[in-house]
């Protein structure tokens, strides 16, 4: 069993939503890699002591996304199929807008205006990529 | 997603003399569903549930388990973990399984052995020998020892250590994972948003609010907005169908909303703010809002 999956359920976040994110990460960052079995409903509700049903949820959503394939009686896995180096690019893609949205929101929820928010990400931008960061 | 109507109320209505304990109650709960029961004391939930399992004849209204209403099978697929122990002190564990071995045809053995090892409870132990724990493992076991389909738990867990309160909701979510459908009703809307994926709210023998938990969250937000002066005129804003509430204080207005919470700030962002942002709710958040704000008498209480 996977131990990276967590969820908060004390969160204004649907449970569903954080599993779906948690899985793209796992496949972002290559913890869970194409092919791989994911752990079956039942388990990962036991395991996390949450519904069942909200795991399925987060399955369903997750194969619509073309992240997972459940295929009947064999279980789900990583989708591999030829397009894993752009699923995964676009995997990436939703984390970091994911977490950039909760950062920009969390900033306004503070009180800061638009240009204060652009000015602290032109901060984090240079500290991260020192060369190419000033725009 | 289309699941068969596993518990239903409809029209429930229960009446105490000039008390009205329940309310034209109506709630359908689809199979394989984990719903919880929320509401302060007094709200029904106890008075719902025993409307359920017959043992209250409901005013008004009618129940049906299974899509037929009571009848001496459905008591084969269904079990009932009351709040307060119902057990025979005199007697021991094996004593109280032994009449379950004989009552129930789907009694289940090596469950039963899984579940004693489990709480590490001996069988030969008799009920007044045991702590309050220990006896809500006993109901539990039986109650889990014929694999109903149909488990309804008042309270189960309420007044025990956090460790056996997990204990309880991995043994409902077990059960849920097996196609089991259940209801519970808590005090503690933690357990609730954890376990469940439907929630029903009652207040005064009304349902306030009722629907799957995950949705609730993705629709219920605050609009919160700050303005430099006072807080303007708010046209049309109070007679808004997708806001629930609004608050005012000083300088900040706090707009519940129910639906479109980016069309909400929007329209807000037009009375020209300083700072406009949407905020979660989470279900402890929800349930305050539904039931009213007055907080002090529903939390914290066994």
């Amino acid at each position: 069993m996977p131990a990276f999956f967590t969820v908060d359920p004390r969160t204004g976040v649907p449970l569903y939503l954080q599993l779906i994110e948690q899985v793209k990460r796992a496949v972002a960052l290559g913890t869970l890699e194409p092919g791989e079995q994911l752990p079956t409903v039942k388990a990962l509700a036991v395991d996390l002591t949450v519904n069942p049903n909200t795991v399925a949820r987060a399955y369903r959503e997750l194969e619509r996304d073309e992240v997972i394939e459940t295929s009947p009686g064999r279980g789900s896995f990583v989708r591999r199929n030829g397009t894993v180096a752009l699923e995964s690019r676009r995997n990436v893609e939703d984390v970091a807008a994911t977490a950039l949205a909760e950062a920009v929101r969390e900033a306004r929820s503070m009180g800061l205006d638009p240009d204060r928010v652009r000015a602290l990400f032109e901060r984090a931008l240079a500290r991260w990529f020192p060369t190419e960061g000033s725009l | 997603m289309n699941h068969p109507t596993a518990i239903a109320l409809r029209d429930l209505t229960k009446q105490y003399g000039s008390f009205t304990a329940l309310d034209h109650l109506t709630l359908e709960i689809e199979e394989g569903s984990i719903c919880g029961l929320l509401g302060p004391n007094g709200a029904g939930k106890t008075t719902a549930m025993r409307c359920l399992l017959g043992h209250i004849r409901p005013t008004s209204g009618s129940v049906s388990l299974a899509g037929k209403p009571l009848e001496p099978a459905t008591f084969e697929s269904l079990a009932y973990v009351p709040e307060k122990s119902a057990l025979y002190e005199a007697m021991t564990i094996a004593d109280h399984l032994t009449v379950y071995r004989q009552c129930y045809r789907n009694y289940d053995p090596v469950r039963v052995a899984e579940l004693l090892a489990m709480f590490k409870l001996d069988p030969r132990k008799k009920v007044k020998k045991l702590s309050k724990g220990q006896r809500t493992a006993v109901m539990l076991i039986l109650a889990l020892s014929y694999r109903p389909r149909i488990l309804i738990l008042d309270e189960a867990s309420s007044g025990l250590d956090p460790v056996f309160q997990r204990t309880v909701l991995d043994l409902i979510i077990d059960a849920a994972a097996n196609g089991a459908t259940i209801l519970f009703s808590s005090h503690q809307v933690g357990q609730v948003e954890r376990a469940a994926d439907r929630v029903a709210i009652l207040k005064a023998g009304r349902l306030v609010l009722d629907g799957n938990v995950d949705t609730l969250k993705g629709s219920a937000k605050v609009v919160e907005a700050i303005f430099d002066g006072s807080v303007p005129e708010l046209n049309g804003l109070a007679s808004d169908a997708r806001i629930t509430r609004i608050e005012r204080s000083g300088r900040m207005l706090r707009a519940y909303v129910n639906a479109d919470s980016d069309g909400v700030a929007r329209h807000v962002q037009a009375l020209g703010p300083r700072n406009v942002a949407v905020l979660d709710l989470n279900l402890e958040d929800i349930f305050f809002n539904a039931v009213g704000a007055d907080r002090a008498p529903v939390i914290g209480e066994q």
